[in-house]
Parts: structure tokens; C-alpha cells; sequence
């Protein structure tokens, strides 16, 4: 075979691991014998978890709703929804497959790319989680009445941010795939303590001016923190963080176009190199619960 | 006579037997120091921080602080109690366990204590480093009443947790996403971020069906005798949790028993995949 | 020693309900064990011989008080299993083949030792029944080694193990060597022998759907399929049963048309395979006189003969005899062996 068909081949091994990855995440994630069940779960978390900001926030501002900061708060916790959605989606492949299903070891004795496979698997939480953005932000604005105007924002930096920072998410999670693969089950999930240590350095829920400086830095050299504050200033059409106003949007969306590509290249390596220990250590299908 | 002690000789080393892989698993695998200790104790700080924005008093701190270590054991609860029954089955543990001469309550409370003792590693680092990061201070006045609402509250939280085993078990693979479910909303309502008076008189009662949710608020008012942010007096709230306790308690027994009863007749739960 | 019975059931059923599908109305059920009857002596290695979804896992769950019947009663020792499960649990155990116990993270040791807690034994004797096993199955020298670093074999040889940890007076072992190979079920089938014939009063109820470990290890064997007990006797009886019948197994040429043998007067039994490119035919005949009619059929088929062999009675062919067809294609290990 000439290296062109090689090529070739690959490319469609992997179009291929992402189309079969793409089915069976929507399928598990679907598999609900009660739709109605399934409805409760895609609001009852990130309601739930928008109304403890809702209730911080009346506790001590005893103000209206309307205070940009809670705008600005809101949006945020909003748009991390998908944080976490998808680097668990990612990174709880590993463990699930292995451990639950124990399909692991097929998946890596199929002719599957299993880097594909795993971006594939992302998909469906990523459409679960578009749900529980979108009705997080309607119950922020019929319910909290939170000025929101997704008609009147800029379409062009909002949608460019989104899908550079989904991007960017996706590779994040196979990072975090790579950790899960070589490290046991704990009673947390990978990504979840990932991203909810990730809410702190972002400014998802806070402006990034109020953490002590050395944190500052730290927030500053996370993709996310653009990311965010790519979309708060798409939507509300103003920047409320004295510490990235002066970053103008151009330099958002080239800085999130680097991390992007950055991630990509860093994702294959690490990926790589946990597969090979995990092989090393025979850890492909090993069972850890405990 | 002989009987009892032959039953509580086997009930007694069934739950040492079953609390030792959570003691073990925690010692052989270390990675949980990160992702269960250093991580949540971040995401906490993030709390920390949004009072911080809003330039709340500091006794905030605190509360985050507490309800930051107190989530531990929540997670715990969820993830491995109420899961793990189901998790026993899919391996093929369960049966192996019905078919011994020993107390099903004697299995869970095992893991329980051995959940508990783990995850209390992890709540104390929290609360410390938390402490020491933001200048925590407590003025506690009564010591005895702190120690006697902690215990009653993982009591009762870890009862709950036995109830939720089998329930959780019957509804096989849903049990998943119903603990996942649970997550949340009980951060919310439990007032781990926040005193849980500001959800109102009524849904701060409903709140009171998890334990933690008065632990929560009776520590509060123990830490801070100062502060006016309590929901009922504490002593109300410490006869409430002992009444959880035996509660919960004696349901989870009912509950196993019904549990396995049912599983005999219908024959599924013995049997994986499902 | 009383000739006590150690297990005996009546009548015992299971009927399995189905889940319903959408759009069916009425639940649909599934009998997995209809009447059997059987008493297994104290001391006995008692065999449960059949083919797969026979019933044999079904009629070992209700023994080990996993399962309920649905019609029936059993006694365990003398106890009966729906009255008092907790006391029939303190005389007995049980291994299923294939599978494996406790946590990945423990090691071999401590796993076995997790289990002997939930009989209350006290760590020394845990320790040295733990000890003498892991010699039996030839772990000793991986105690140390955290079960989720065993090979498959190695954990189900930990679960054999886990099996004799409390002394059970009767013990259950559901296809105890599937899926190991040659070697070990050697070692483990030995040793279920010598624990029977050793220990007065021990009990031992073995399912298989290997012919020749049944045939090998049990005293007695009862052959059964599609929930029901179809005969019980020694090995030896069961065969005899066949001793005045002749049986033949032939290969040949591609065949076609084989489905007229059976038609041949003194043919008592027929069951063709297709294996890599020639025919198996195999016979049980009422008298060696019809193989002739036989060879002729064949010739006329258009086939060649490529091999002739009269065999002994074997179990398989008591199930053959019994049920009018074979146990399948899959398996058996056991065959290379001899
Ligand atoms: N829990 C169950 N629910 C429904 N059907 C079952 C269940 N367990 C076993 N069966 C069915 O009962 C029959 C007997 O199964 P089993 O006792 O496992 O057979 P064996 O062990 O001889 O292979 C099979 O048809 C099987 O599909
Ligand atoms: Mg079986």
C-alpha cells in the first residue's frame, strides 16, 4: 500500500470511530425508559445549580436582579454547563466503558481511533448540555428577569468564541481521558472535580480582578477565562473586568484559535502516552472498585 | 444466647471485613488526594470567592467552608452507597454476599464506616486548608453539642444512604443518572453555600429530610453563636437528626429485607446488564 | 452416619417472568424448571448434566436461597429454603464458573479474607484455611498481588477457592472449569474428588455441561434439559442403558441428502455435523447389522467414506438417546485431553 492509501485510511478510520462514537454516546445518553425523567434531569442540575448563585447573591445584595454584576455572574454559570458536560462526557468514557460496560479492550482490539472514538462519545453530552444551557438562560430571563438580549448581540464574536471554545473543551477532555485511563475509579468523577476546580480560576461566577493576583495569572493562561469572557462580552456588550477589558476581541478570538491548536497537538501526545503506560501496566481492562 | 453471639460475632466481622477495601483502596490508590481532596477544595474557594465579589461579612467564609467539607460526605453517600449495591451486582459481589450466613445491614454499615472514615480525611483537609487560606475563625461555646450534631447528622445522612442502596438497585442502570439528579439540587436546598433560612420557612422543613441540611445549619449556629443566620433553635434540630437517625436507621432494615425478598421472587437482580 | 438426604426437592418449578415488551399485552413467561424431583445423599458428588438454558443455574440459585421456586419445595441439609434461607446459608457456598470475587484493589489474601468475615471465622483459622486453598489452586505464590493484576484463569481459580473458605457441608459449584484451560480444571476437578471422598459428610453439587466431567467425577448424574430431569443414575447405569445398542460415527464426503437415515429401519438415533468440509454422521443402532444399509445409503448420496469408528457409550450419547439431538457444536475441551 502506498503511504497516500494509508493516509487515506486513516482518515476514514477515524471519520468512522467519530460517526460510531457519536451513535452509541447518543444512545446511552438517550437510553431513558422515561422521557419524563430525562426532562427533570436536564433541569433540575443546572437550575439547581444556578439557583445557589441566585441565592448567594440575594443573601448579601439584597438588590434587584437586575445589577449588571448578576448578568454578568449568570451568564457565566450558565455557559459553564458545558465545562463540565463535556469533559465528563469525554473523560467518563474511559472509566464507564472499562469498568461498567468493560467494552474497553474490544474498543482498543476494534479498528477504531480511539482518540475519535472518544471526541465521538462527546457529542451527545455536548446536545444534552446545549439543553440545559438554553434553559438555564430562558429560566434566568423569564424568571429572573436578567435583561439578556441574544437578538441584539454580536453574532460574529459570540458563535466564533462558541465553537473555538467547545473545540478547546473537547481536547481538554481527552486530557483528562488520558488521567482517567491510567488512574483508578474514584467516587467523584474525573471531569467534574476537573471542571469545578476550573470555576475558580475562570471567572465563570466572579470577576477575575477579585482573586489575589498570583491566581490572577493562573486564570489568565486558561482558555476558558476568554472563552468566557468572549461570550459576556458578546452578549452584554461590555466587559466588567478592569484586568481583561483592555484585550481587545480579536485578541480573544486569536488567543482561543492558539489554545485550540495548542490543546490539539498537547491532547494527541498526552493521549498517546497514557495509552502506552495503561498498555505497559495493564490497565485497559482493569477493575478498581472498591 | 449462644445464637446472639454467634450472630453478633459474624455481624461484627462482617462489617470490619467490608470496611476494609475502603479503608485499603484509599491508602493503595493515591490519586484521590488530588481529585477528591485538592480539587473540591478548589471549587469551594470558587464560593469563597463569589461572596467575595459581593463584599459579604466574613462569617460567609465559614459557612462556605463548612458546607465545602461537608460535600464530601454527600458525594460520598451518593456515589458510594447508594450506587454501590448496584455496582456489587454488575460485578457479581451481590450474590456472593446473599448467599453468606450474615446481616445485609452488617455489609452496608461496613461500607459505610469505611466510607466515613475515608471521606472524613477528606472533609478535615478541606475544612483546614480552608480555614488557613481564608482566615477562618470559629468561637465554639459548646464542643459536646458540635460533636453530637456531627455524629447524629452522618448517622443519619449514611441511614439515608443505605435506603438509597436499595432503592437504587431496583432501578438498576437509572440509578445513575438519579444520583447524578440528586446531586445538585441537594447543594441547593441542603444550603451548603448559603444559611438555609433564605429558602423560606416551608421549603427549608422539606429541606430537613436530608440530614445535612440541619447538621449544616445546627454547626453553623455552633461556630457562630454571634451570628443570626440560624433557621430553628439547635436543640430542635439536634431531636430532629436523632429522630433521622433511627428513622433512616430502621427503614434501610425494612428496605433490605424488602429488597431481597423481591429479589428472589422476581430473580433480576442477580443478574447483570440490567 | 444417618442416610440423611442432602438436598431434596419436590415438584420444584421456576417460571421466569418476561419483561414486556412495547406493544405486547399479555407478559410473557418463561419456564426454566418444571417438576423436578431428586434426592442427592449425604457424602454424594451429585452431577447436573445438561446443555445451556437447561435450568441448571436456575435449579442452583433456588438451592442457594438467590432464587424462590414458583411451585415446589426444596430442603438443604434437612432446612427448607423458603422457611429458613439464613440457616441453610450457614452450611453452604457456592462457585460459578467464569466469575470472579471482591475487589481489584485488594490483593489475593485479602479478598479471600473479606469473605471469611462474613462466615465469622476468626483470622487464625481464615489465615490458615486461606492458606491451604491458595496451595490447592496454585496461588500461593501470588498472594500478595492485587486480584485485578490476576489473569482471568488466576481470578476464577481465587473464586474456586473462595468457594471452601467456611467448610460448607454442601457446596454448589455452577460449571466450575468453563472456560479454563486443560491443566487447571485438571487440578481443580482433583481436587473436588478428594474434598468429596475425604471428608465424610461433605456434599457436592455439580453442574456441567462437559460430558466427560461428569462422567469422570460424579457418583451420580442427572441429565437434564429444558427445565425437566430426564434420567438419574451412576454414570455406568446411564450407559448401560446403551449397552446393547451399537454406536457408530462415520465421516464422509460432503453428504446431501442425509436426512434418510433416519427413515432406515434400526436406526434408533441420528445427529449429522458439517465440520471443515466432510460430514460427521453419528449412529446409535439397535443391532451392527444395519450399518450396512447404512454404508449403502451412503454410497448412493454420492459420498466417499472417509472414516469408520465404533465407540463406546458415552453420557452425550444417553443425552442423544434421551432428548434426539446433541449437546451443540461448542466445547469440549475435555475431549482433547484424552
Ligand atoms: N433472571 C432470568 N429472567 C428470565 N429468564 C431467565 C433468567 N435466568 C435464566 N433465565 C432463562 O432460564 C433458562 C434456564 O437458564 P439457566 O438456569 O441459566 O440455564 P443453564 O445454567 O443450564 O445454562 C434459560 O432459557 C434462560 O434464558
Ligand atoms: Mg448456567
Amino acid at each position: 500500500m502506498s503511504t497516500e492509501s494509508i493516509k487515506m485510511n486513516n482518515w476514514h478510520e477515524s471519520a468512522r470511530s467519530f460517526r460510531v462514537a457519536t451513535w452509541l454516546g447518543w444512545q446511552i445518553e438517550s437510553n431513558w425508559t422515561e422521557p419524563f425523567l430525562f426532562m427533570i434531569y436536564a433541569i433540575a442540575r443546572p437550575v439547581a445549580s444556578a439557583l445557589i448563585l441566585v441565592f448567594m447573591y440575594m443573601v448579601i445584595a439584597q438588590g434587584g436582579m437586575g445589577h449588571p454584576l448578576f448578568a454578568y455572574i449568570y451568564l457565566g454559570n450558565a455557559f459553564y454547563i458545558y465545562v463540565a458536560s463535556v469533559m465528563i462526557g469525554i473523560s467518563w468514557t474511559v472509566t464507564d466503558d472499562r469498568e461498567h460496560y468493560g467494552i474497553l479492550k474490544y474498543i482498543y482490539a476494534a479498528p477504531i481511533q480511539v482518540y475519535f472514538y472518544l471526541l465521538g462519545r462527546g457529542v451527545a453530552k455536548t446536545l444534552t448540555a446545549t439543553v440545559a444551557v438554553v434553559i438555564t438562560l430562558a429560566f434566568g430571563m423569564l424568571v429572573l428577569r436578567i435583561p439578556y438580549d441574544f437578538l441584539a448581540m454580536n453574532h460574529a464574536l459570540f458563535w466564533a468564541t462558541f465553537f473555538l471554545g467547545l473545540g478547546a473543551l473537547a481536547l481538554m477532555g481527552i486530557l483528562l481521558a488520558g488521567v482517567a485511563l491510567i488512574t483508578a475509579r474514584h467516587s467523584g468523577f474525573i471531569g467534574e472535580a476537573v471542571a469545578g476546580a476550573l470555576y475558580l480560576f475562570c471567572g465563570a461566577v466572579f470577576p477575575l480582578d477579585v482573586l489575589p493576583q498570583p491566581l490572577q495569572y493562573i486564570g489568565l493562561s486558561l482558555p476558558l477565562t476568554y472563552w468566557l469572557e468572549g461570550l459576556r462580552r458578546a452578549v452584554l456588550r461590555e466587559s466588567i473586568s478592569p484586568l481583561l477589558a483592555p484585550i481587545s476581541n480579536e485578541i480573544i478570538l486569536v488567543i482561543l484559535l492558539g489554545a485550540t491548536l495548542v490543546l490539539g497537538l498537547a491532547s494527541l501526545g498526552f493521549y498517546r502516552w497514557c495509552e502506552h503506560r495503561a498498555k505497559e501496566k495493564g490497565l485497559i481492562d482493569m477493575q478498581t472498585m472498591y | 444466647m449462644k445464637n446472639f453471639r454467634r450472630d453478633l460475632n459474624i455481624f461484627l466481622r462482617t462489617v470490619r471485613g467490608r470496611s476494609y477495601p475502603r479503608l485499603i483502596g484509599m491508602q493503595r490508590e493515591k490519586s484521590w488526594i488530588f481529585f477528591d481532596t485538592f480539587l473540591p477544595l478548589l471549587a469551594t474557594t470558587a464560593y469563597v470567592f463569589i461572596y467575595r465579589a459581593l463584599n459579604a461579612p466574613p462569617e460567609f467564609t465559614g459557612f462556605v467552608v463548612l458546607g465545602g467539607a461537608m460535600t464530601a460526605y454527600w458525594l460520598n453517600v451518593l456515589w458510594s452507597m447508594a450506587t454501590q449495591l448496584y455496582w456489587e451486582k454488575e460485578t457479581g459481589n451481590l450474590s456472593l454476599y446473599l448467599i453468606a450466613p450474615t446481616s445485609r445491614m452488617a455489609i452496608l454499615l461496613g461500607m459505610a464506616l469505611g466510607g466515613m472514615a475515608a471521606t472524613t480525611l477528606r472533609a478535615v483537609t478541606v475544612l483546614l486548608l480552608g480555614s488557613l487560606l481564608f482566615d477562618v475563625t470559629f468561637s465554639v461555646e459548646n464542643w459536646g453539642a458540635l460533636l453530637l450534631v456531627f455524629v447524629l447528622t452522618l448517622v443519619a445522612l449514611y441511614g439515608l444512604g443505605m435506603i438509597f442502596a436499595s432503592l437504587f438497585l431496583l432501578w438498576g442502570r437509572e440509578a445513575w443518572h438519579l444520583a447524578q439528579l440528586f446531586q445538585e439540587p441537594v447543594f441547593l436546598i441542603s444550603g451548603f453555600y448559603f444559611p438555609v433560612r433564605n429558602l423560606g420557612f416551608w421549603v427549608s422543613i422539606g429541606a430537613s429530610i436530608i440530614p445535612i441540611t440541619f447538621g449544616l445549619d445546627a454547626m453553623r449556629q455552633l461556630l457562630y453563636p454571634q451570628a443570626q443566620w440560624g433557621f430553628l433553635d439547635v436543640n430542635i434540630e439536634i431531636a430532629v437528626l436523632a429522630l433521622l437517625s433511627v428513622l433512616f436507621l430502621v427503614l434501610a432494615h425494612r428496605m433490605l429485607l424488602w429488597m431481597e425478598t423481591l429479589a428472589r421472587r422476581e430473580g433480576r437482580l442477580t443478574v447483570r446488564g440490567q | 452416619m444417618s442416610q440423611r438426604f442432602a438436598i431434596q426437592t419436590e415438584g420444584l418449578g421456576r417460571v421466569y417472568q418476561l419483561k414486556r415488551k412495547r406493544g405486547e399485552t399479555a407478559p410473557k413467561t418463561l419456564v426454566a424448571l418444571e417438576g423436578v424431583d431428586s434426592e442427592v445423599k449425604q457424602g454424594e458428588l451429585f452431577g447436573l448434566l445438561g446443555p445451556n438454558g437447561a435450568g441448571k443455574t436456575t435449579l442452583i440459585k433456588i438451592l442457594t436461597t438467590l432464587l424462590l421456586p414458583t411451585s415446589g419445595r426444596a430442603l438443604v441439609d434437612g432446612i427448607d429454603i423458603v422457611q429458613d434461607p439464613q440457616e441453610v446459608r450457614r452450611r453452604i457456598n457456592m462457585v460459578s464458573g467464569g466469575e470472579t470475587c471482591g475487589y481489584g484493589l485488594l490483593t489475593v489474601e485479602e479478598n479471600l479474607w473479606m469473605f471469611t468475615q462474613f462466615y465469622g471465622l476468626t483470622d487464625r483459622v481464615a489465615r490458615e484455611r486461606i492458606n491451604e486453598m491458595l496451595e490447592v489452586v496454585g496461588l500461593s505464590d501470588r498472594r500478595k498481588t492485587k486480584s485485578h493484576f490476576l489473569s482471568t484463569g488466576m481470578k476464577q481459580k481465587m473464586n474456586f477457592a473462595r468457594g471452601f473458605l467456611n467448610d460448607p457441608q454442601i457446596l454448589f459449584l455452577d460449571e466450575p472449569t468453563l472456560g479454563l484451560d486443560v491443566q487447571t480444571s485438571r487440578v481443580l476437578r482433583d481436587f473436588v474428588k478428594r474434598w468429596v471422598r475425604e471428608r465424610p459428610g461433605k456434599t457436592l453439587l455439580l453442574t456441567t455441561h462437559y460430558m466427560a466431567e461428569a462422567d469422570e467425577l460424579c457418583d451420580r448424574v442427572a441429565i437434564i434439559d429444558k427445565g425437566k430431569i430426564l434420567a438419574c443414575d451412576t454414570p455406568a447405569n446411564l450407559k448401560r442403558r446403551l449397552q446393547r445398542a451399537s454406536i457408530f460415527k462415520l465421516q464422509t464426503t460432503p453428504l446431501e441428502m442425509s436426512n434418510r437415515f433416519s427413515d432406515l429401519p434400526g436406526v434408533s438415533k441420528f445427529i449429522e455435523h458439517q465440520r471443515n468440509g466432510h460430514t460427521e454422521l453419528n449412529f446409535i443402532l439397535e443391532n451392527e447389522n444395519v450399518l450396512v444399509k447404512i454404508l449403502d445409503a451412503v454410497q448412493a448420496g454420492g459420498g466417499h467414506l472417509l472414516s469408520l469408528e465404533k465407540r463406546e457409550p458415552t453420557l452425550e450419547d444417553v443425552f442423544i438417546d434421551l432428548v434426539g439431538r446433541g449437546f451443540g457444536d461448542e466445547e469440549t475441551p475435555l475431549e482433547v485431553e484424552k
